[in-house]
């Protein structure tokens, strides 16, 4: 496989990570919120 | 600081996803590219056996450390992710399978292995489902997660060893050595060490999802 193929491998994967990170990110950021919460 | 360390694992995973295919040699021995999957199989695979480890582990101090309901939600859901990360596991080894061995499955002593292990740990949570009293549900699942931290063991790494399979040799071999390349060797531990960071994160935001859900249904009963 050439280079330039791999390259796109690469960006799936780090476009499917990066997705998940965010959604984790911002659950986390919504249950701090609501842990203030009285 | 708990977004600083988010993003150092972001930056983590990053450069482990573009070292599995930028800086890892290709392994000898292998069909095209089907080496690579290595460096999500082992680090998945790896990451259901530390959780079914740390449910036994949160069950124990269940039983024997005041039969608090944190460590019983602690255990519960790192069984949920480890049977998460063990069907991931078994998926990404079925596609290596049908590339190197022509079938997606084979019954491999390690493939078998882990199917016993996710119907084990499968039950564990029909066990949980099926008790409607919380803390007769709590006794009980923990008293089987116990279990588990000899079962566990036992189906990851004795099981495949003592019985004759195609599946590679592992990462520290039956001569207790490495023989794989160093950089593949590098690969292969950042990525474990990631996923496990990230098993313990997804694990944390579960465990304080489920904690405030129980404050709130309490709430209004």
């Amino acid at each position: 496989m050439v280079t330039g193929e791999i390259g796109w491998v690469v960006a799936v994967n780090l476009i499917i990570w990066t997705g998940l990170f965010l959604y984790l990110l911002r659950l986390g950021s919504r249950l701090r919120e609501l842990e203030k919460k009285p | 600081m708990r977004k600083l360390l988010a993003w150092l694992l972001w930056l983590w995973i990053s450069a482990v996803i573009a070292g599995a295919f930028l800086y890892a040699p290709l392994a000898k021995g292998f069909i095209g590219q089907s080496s690579r999957i290595l460096f999500f199989h082992v680090p998945m695979a790896w990451v259901s056996f530390v959780a079914f480890i740390a449910a036994g582990v949160w069950s124990l101090r269940f039983l024997y450390f005041g039969r608090q309901p944190r460590h019983d939600r602690a255990a519960a859901v790192a069984v949920e992710l480890g049977l998460v990360f063990g069907v991931l596991a078994t998926i990404t080894g079925s596609l290596w399978a049908r590339v190197m061995w022509g079938a997606f499955w084979n019954w491999d002593p390690r493939q078998t292995s882990i199917v016993v292990a996710l119907l084990f740990y499968g039950a564990y949570l029909a066990l949980r489902s099926s008790l409607e009293d919380a803390d007769q549900r709590a006794r009980l699942s923990a008293a089987y997660a116990v279990l588990g931290l000899v079962v566990a063991p036992f189906l990851f790494f004795i099981m495949p060893r003592i019985m004759f399979s195609l599946h590679p040799q592992s990462v520290i071999n039956a001569q207790g050595k490495v023989e794989m390349e160093s950089r593949m060797v590098q690969v292969l531990l950042a990525g474990s060490a990631g996923c496990t960071a990230l098993f313990f994160w997804i694990h944390n935001l579960k465990c304080r999802l489920l904690a405030h859900a129980e404050r709130k249904s309490a709430l209004y009963e």
